[in-house]
């Protein structure tokens, strides 16, 4: 029951919050309640008017009345707080699956009044708070858990603030068009990966292998003619061959196959743990997927296209 | 970083609550019972202590304390239920929630429950200090609310507090409003217990010779505005208690019982006043000679006293009406004949036959009257406070060895006279003048004021009063007596200008007036404001029914227009933008006026650029504006005067 209000309510929030990259925070986007504490300041008030009217105390009204007006006043404080910000939430970087993504939400403040104790969190209940000055930013970092890989949408944010006397709670939710990229969590396979290495595509091993010069040695019959060095033939030095490393075995393919019968998700695990292994020891490789294939590299890029492919697998 | 569950440890969070603490209990430390005060300080100077060295309290130690004092305290007050006992206990736990609070939310609980502490200290008092103590108790407390909320806590306060005065004095006049139209009630919700103090002024019995020394006592025992005409002070005789019974020592008031039926008496009215009483813990009240009707809430008793059925055990405000009561053509039942002739027959025989011997030497009882007036006069008969004790017969030495005394000896022994020579008579008892305050048009009375004076019947003229203390010779008042008591006693006043007596009008005389005026006001028309008060008002606008519902209608009126008025102050402030960000505003609305599709999400290079793929003309307007804010927005171009200037007429052009 509570949950189906809770969700009611929720849609019809976020129907009041479209996705946008900048949320300015008004009238219609803050709510405001009472905190706990606004409640029992509340009970205290009731108690002392009552105190009061049996000993006829006008003292006591004023203290009563005193409070009132300043709970009353504290619901514009609290409001005003929060009003006019401009709420930006930064693309963020991709994560492993486990891992807390670091969101990064930008406070703007163009006026001219200094917005103090603003809370930004995934919840009301769990947020971190920051001073905005008049005309300034400030950024507060969110990390946001994941479970699984994929694109994640950043949930609804809260930005709340209880600010100055802790009576009143004024939030507001603030939704972003943006999504975190979740790679899989990497998981060392228990058996190493048979992989379909061996340069089974002679050119492009050339190719690769050409650039990677290592020594030079006589010239041997059917040592490919692009190897040969031909300036030093050409002083008459003799016929040499340039020799390259031998990256047998060391650029290899990562293939599908070779995990395929495992469980899906554990096998897209080990197979993302073989290519942080091959990135880390600075292999050159490829990745094999069923529906994509990445071509064989190297470097940040080239990890962050396969590690994509198989988020999204 | 997350303020709610911060540990209060941090930036002198501690030392602040212990401040407010300290401030809030401050009034309740002269009322509660002094060890209950120590132990709080004590506990609050432990636990700055504590603060100092990181300790924090086992809790089991903590409890053992508590209980030993809720011991403590049942053992004082012999209850935990009363007011006192209440107070005491609150205070105490109040103290001992700081000593073991370490979160946010011991924090929070300790100042709104402050809130309630402060009200309680009013249960005492509501002197005009009092209204001082709760704005400064406010502000403390919103200042620490304030520092609890804000990540900095107390480093900021220098700024950030200036939103608690800010709040407090935006408060005041919604709490003015509000304290005006709540409606109050005449009777309380429930009955309370009384309290057993003793109260100072005016006893019901009365023993002259049995004081060594009287006290006089500068408190104020009521204070009166007087309608239209005043009487001179001279026959300001504020009656309270009519003493007739005598045992040979002591006088006592007699058996009365109220007056029921109109009074059939010839009677005209002279004076209108309004008196605003002090609490005396008794069930009189005062009025200006002669009484007749009771004011609201008290009775007439047939010996022309005045008797609340409650005690004042708080300022009591009641209008009466002083009248010249005509009573010759009465006469004294045979019982009242009895009672008003009373005397015990074993005692002062000296006094009695020698009233008797004097009274075979005149006419008529008058003339006897008149008489033993000019007999105090001529003879030795002097006035102080400080008169000889006189073990046995008390009137009989008062009358023909020790002849000096003050009011109570003149009253006794004169009303004992008159009953031996067989004339009714009575001691009554009261205070006598005034003291006029010109700062607020009113006179003062004080317990000062106290006095006793007589009345007498007389055969077709009923009861007279005569005051045979004024008729002691001024020479023979006691010197020091003479100047403090001439600005007040009206019967002093009459002999003032044959001895000269000055009328102090000093500067610290002034001030003090002045001061009792401001005084005046507060406890009478602030703290006085009542059920009567408003309906007094509401009556002059002309509301005769429903009047708690208007009073309703104006706490609506009141809640509504603060909420106007100062939602619009402080939300205005808020909108207040900074001029680079409002011009740019503006000239956005002027795009999309001239249905360029762009809004505020957009960069200013976006815009730029679709306003240019739209409309030429437009793009030829609107170009340099957006050229100067992206200049002055990312490319740090300083933004001085000159620029803005620039900036805003290139806006104003588009």
């Amino acid at each position: 029951m509570l949950s189906v209000i809770k969700q009611k309510f929720f849609s019809w929030v976020d129907n009041r919050a479209p996705r946008q990259t900048m949320t300015l925070l008004q009238q219609r986007n803050i709510y405001i309640l009472p905190t706990r504490y606004g409640w029992l300041m509340l009970m205290i008030l009731v108690l002392i008017l009552i105190a009061s009217t049996n000993y006829q105390n006008n003292m006591g009204f004023m203290a009563g009345f005193v409070l009132l007006a300043v709970g009353l006043l504290s619901v514009f404080y609290t409001f005003r707080n929060l009003k006019g910000l401009e709420v930006r939430c930064l693309k963020a970087a991709p994560v492993f699956a486990t891992e807390n993504a670091s969101i990064n939400v930008q406070l703007t403040n163009n006026t001219q009044s200094q917005r103090l104790a603003i809370g930004v969190g995934l919840s009301k209940k769990s947020v971190g708070y920051v001073d905005v000055m008049s005309q300034s930013k400030s950024a507060a970092i969110i990390y946001l858990p994941t479970s699984k890989r994929g694109l994640v949408d950043i949930p609804r944010i809260a930005c709340s603030t209880i600010f100055p006397f802790g009576i009143f709670e004024a939030w507001s939710w603030v939704r972003t068009p943006y999504q975190v990229l979740v790679y899989p969590k990497p998981i060392p396979c228990p058996e190493p990966l048979t992989a379909s290495n061996s340069g089974i595509d002679e050119g492009q091993t050339r190719e690769k292998g050409s650039e990677d010069f290592h020594s030079l040695r006589d010239y041997q019959a059917g040592d490919p003619i692009k190897q040969v060095m031909w300036k030093a033939y050409a002083r008459e030095r003799g016929l040499y061959s340039k020799e390259f490393e031998d990256y047998v075995g060391e650029h290899q393919t990562l293939s599908w196959d070779s995990v395929a019968h495992y469980e899906k998700e554990l096998a897209i695990s080990y197979l993302t743990d073989a290519v942080l292994t091959a990135e880390n020891s600075q292999q050159v490789y490829g990745l094999e997927l069923p529906q994509q294939t990445v071509a064989k590299g190297q470097g940040p890029e080239h990890l962050h296209t396969c590690l994509k492919a198989l988020a999204l697998m | 970083m997350n303020v709610k569950e911060l540990p209060i440890s941090r930036q002198g969070i501690v030392p602040l609550l212990i401040a407010i603490e300290a401030m809030v209990l401050l009034p309740l430390w002269f009322y509660i019972p002094s060890w209950i005060s120590a132990l709080t300080v004590a506990l609050l100077l432990g636990k700055y202590v504590m603060y100092r060295k990181g300790i924090t309290p086992l809790r089991w130690v903590l409890l053992i304390v508590v209980l030993l004092c809720v011991g403590g305290v049942f053992l004082q007050f012999k209850t935990l239920n009363g007011r006192d006992a209440g107070i005491g206990l609150i205070a105490l736990m109040y103290t001992f929630k700081l000593l073991e609070a370490r979160s946010y939310r011991d924090a929070s609980l300790i100042l709104f429950i402050s809130f309630f502490i402060v009200v309680t200290a009013f249960f005492y008092s509501e002197a005009i200090w009092m209204g001082l103590y709760l704005l400064v108790a406010v502000l403390s407390i919103l200042l620490g609310l304030v520092a609890l909320n804000s990540p900095q806590g107390v480093q900021g306060l220098g700024s950030v507090g200036k939103i608690s005065g800010v709040t407090l004095l935006q408060a005041i006049p919604i709490m003015v409003l509000l304290f005006f139209f709540f409606p109050r009630s005449s009777t309380p919700l429930w009955s309370m217990p009384t309290d057993t103090q003793a109260g100072s002024g005016i006893d019901d019995t009365m023993s002259p010779g049995s004081i060594g020394a009287l006290h006089t006592f500068d408190d104020i025992a009521f204070r009166v505005d007087f309608e239209g005409e005043v009487p001179p002070r001279s026959e300001m005789y504020w009656r309270g208690l009519v003493l007739s019974e005598f045992d040979g020592f002591t006088w006592f008031k007699e058996e009365h019982s109220p007056i029921r039926q109109e009074l059939e008496l010839p009677m005209t009215s002279t004076y209108q006043y309004r008196v605003q009483m002090e609490p005396n813990n008794r069930n009189w009240i005062f009025g200006l000679e002669d009484l007749a009707e009771a004011p609201d809430g008290a009775y007439l008793f047939s010996d022309f006293t005045w008797n609340r059925r409650r005690q004042t055990t708080k300022r009591f405000i009641y209008s009466a009406q002083a009248y010249d009561i005509d009573f010759s053509q009465r006469q004294l039942t045979d019982l009242q004949s009895e009672r008003y002739l009373q005397l015990p027959s074993n005692s002062n025989s000296d006094t009695r036959e020698w009233a008797q011997e004097q009274r075979s030497n005149h006419q008529s009882d008058e003339a006897f009257t008149r008489w033993i007036l000019s007999y105090i006069h001529q003879n030795q008969y002097s006035y102080t406070l400080t008169p000889a004790v006189i073990e046995v017969d008390t009137i009989d030495g008062f009358w023909f060895d020790t002849q000096e005394g003050f009011c109570e000896h003149y009253a006794g022994a004169f009303v004992y006279i008159m009953r031996s020579a067989g004339i009714p008579a009575r001691v009554v008892t009261g205070y006598q003048g005034a003291e006029y305050n010109p700062y607020g048009d009113y006179y003062i009375v004080r317990q000062s004021d106290a006095h006793a004076w007589t009345e007498v019947w007389l055969e077709g003229v009923g009861w007279r009063r005569i005051d045979p203390t004024a008729a002691i010779h001024p020479s023979r008042v006691e010197e020091g007596l003479r100047s403090d008591a001439s600005s007040r006693d009206g019967w002093l006043e009459e002999f003032g200008s044959d001895v000269g007596f000055d009328t102090p009008n000093g500067l610290f005389q002034n001030l003090a007036l002045r001061w009792d005026a401001i005084q005046n006001f507060w406890s009478e028309t602030v703290m006085g404001y009542s059920q009567d008060m408003q309906f007094n008002w509401l009556r002059k606008l002309g509301i005769e029914r429903h009047q708690y519902r208007y009073l309703g209608y104006g706490l609506l009126a009141t809640i509504l227009l603060a909420g106007l008025v100062f939602g619009y102050f402080v939300l205005r402030g808020a909108q207040k933008l900074e001029p680079v960000t409002k011009h740019y505003l503006r000239l956005l609305k002027k795009l999309q006026k001239h249905e360029i599709p762009c809004d505020r999400t957009m960069g200013p290079r976006d815009v730029l650029q679709l306003t240019r793929h739209t409309s030429q003309k437009v793009y030829s307007r609107a170009a340099p504006a957006l050229k100067t804010y992206i200049a002055m927005r990312y490319q740090e171009q300083a933004v001085d005067s000159e620029l803005l200037k620039r900036f805003k007429q290139q806006v104003a052009k588009v």
